[in-house]
């Protein structure tokens, strides 16, 4: 579909609306200010999906994975250019989090089962740490604050969540590991 | 004293450079310091956790609201305005009046340079502003409208209906479809006056409506060029028999660079009943579904 899109196919350009919009959408709201800001944040990232497409190589991975990508870039910068405090209280929001069931989902990437999979082997002080920084856009000071947890362990604790994650992921690269 | 990292493996500052770039971003210092290391090494794991951080973010996105429909219309109709941008088809058919460009104000403010959001305050000004303009465009359109110059026109499509070609139409067709609505007794024709505001000057157009079809025509002369990526036009379709609060949607469009002269299509979003007034806005790219009218480049009154 990527490389649909990339030379411009509107039909795979609708195709991707319609299979990555709940996504990309549910990525935007957790980690936008307002529902407005998830809006423009969620035409800003199709716009980089447009633009981005051809550089897609499914040897790297999946093209959802490469879209939450895009998203989490996208999010990212906006969230820093705005200074913002994050959108909402994320202690209220954490136990909503659908996550996935690797044993019974048929759509979710394998990417996603890896990922999922990792978390469970964490600690719950580290994973909820991994959360509040990935879902929903807490800085690590944040992060420190809201736990009352050294700033250092939320540094520690999102290095090996992160680490983990990577490692479950199966990306074999010298000289990381959950000791670091 | 930290163990010096054998060639091509990060240190701990790197990877806390690398995760805080992930979860959080950078500020610019941290981001020069990141910038002195090795780069390489530094690219590659960068992008690993990227990866595990998407990841992350995939395995807990299960059962995802679905994006809401008018969005995934607004997406749409970026990416339409998107792709026809990159492949630059529409600025390749154009033919230019190169004299006319010459002539054209080279201070006259680009959209690109103008819009700015509005404030519920500006909004309600903007919207008496505008009302005042479409008054005024009522007392031009009483004056005998100009002979309607045809060609040389450059095409640009608003790409509005999910059914458009991914690429603009051929431009004598759309020349040749608004020659015949304009030769039609029953069709509408509407003169657009330019604003006060600085994106439309020197602007001058016209509009023709086939109430039968739905269908109709854009045509200006002196409309700067936009950039999709950043900002798009948006057509108007006030109609008699709705609240003149909220027009009908006539889609987005875009003006190539140095296309003088435009044709645009109008895809109205509604059945108009009786066409009162045609505006044109400028707008983020997709368009919007209520204009905040902070940026209103031409306006014509039907009679």
């Amino acid at each position: 579909m990527l490389q649909r899109i990339a030379s411009g196919d509107s039909a795979a350009v609708r195709e991707c609306i319609e299979q990555y919009g709940a996504l990309i959408w549910s990525i935007a709201r957790r980690l936008s200010r307002t529902p407005s800001d998830a809006e423009d944040a969620t035409q800003e990232i199709f716009l980089d999906i447009w633009r981005s497409a051809s550089r897609f190589d499914a040897s790297q991975g999946s093209a959802k994975v490469f879209i939450a990508m895009i998203a989490r870039r996208r999010l990212i910068d906006r969230l820093r250019k705005s200074s913002a405090e994050p959108p909402m209280d994320p202690m209220e929001t954490l136990d909503t989090l659908e996550w996935t069931d690797s044993s019974t989902s048929s759509e979710i990437s394998m990417e996603a089962e890896q990922a999922t999979r990792a978390l469970a082997e964490l600690r719950p002080e580290q994973r909820q740490v991994l959360e509040l920084g990935l879902l929903h856009g807490l800085s690590q000071s944040e992060i420190a604050i809201r736990l009352q947890m050294p700033l250092g362990s939320v540094k520690s604790f999102m290095r090996r969540g992160l680490i983990k994650v990577r490692e479950q992921m199966n990306i074999q690269a010298e000289g990381v590991s959950a000791r670091v | 004293m930290p163990e010096t990292p054998p060639q091509g493996q990060p240190d701990e500052v790197m990877v806390d450079l690398l995760v805080k770039q992930v979860t959080e971003g950078l500020s610019s210092d941290e981001q020069r310091e990141l910038d002195v290391l090795d780069s390489e090494t530094a690219s590659a794991y960068l992008r690993d956790f990227e990866r595990a951080a998407a990841a992350v973010t995939l395995a807990a996105s299960a059962g995802a609201e679905p994006l809401p429909a008018e969005l995934a219309q607004r997406i749409a109709r970026q990416a339409d305005g998107h792709f026809a941008a990159v492949t630059g088809t529409a600025a390749k058919v154009s033919s230019l009046d190169a004299a006319r460009n010459a002539q054209r104000d080279a201070s006259s403010a680009s959209p690109a340079r103008a819009p700015r959001r509005s404030s519920p305050k500006t909004g309600a000004f903007a919207w008496l502003a505008a009302a005042a303009c479409l008054v005024l465009a009522v007392f031009g359109w009483m004056r005998p409208p100009a002979p309607v110059e045809t060609p040389p026109i450059a095409v640009t499509s608003p790409a509005i209906t999910p059914a458009a070609p991914p690429l603009p139409p051929a431009p004598r067709s759309a020349a040749e479809e608004r020659a015949a609505m304009l030769a039609k007794s029953d069709s509408v024709k509407v003169t657009l006056g330019p604003t006060k505001d600085p994106a439309a000057k020197g602007v001058s157009g016209d509009v023709v409506w086939d109430p039968a079809t739905q269908k109709g025509f854009l045509h200006f002369v002196g409309l700067a060029s936009n950039d999709p990526a950043v900002h798009q036009y948006q057509v108007w379709i006030f109609d008699a028999a709705r609240d003149q609060r909220y027009p009908i949607d006539g889609g987005v469009f875009d003006v190539p660079a140095d296309a003088n002269e435009v044709v645009i299509p109008i895809n109205a979003s509604l059945a108009v009943s009786k066409v009162a007034a045609f505006a044109v806005t400028v707008e983020k790219p997709g368009g919007v579904v209520v204009s905040a009218r902070q940026h209103v480049v031409a306006l014509g009154a039907a009679g």
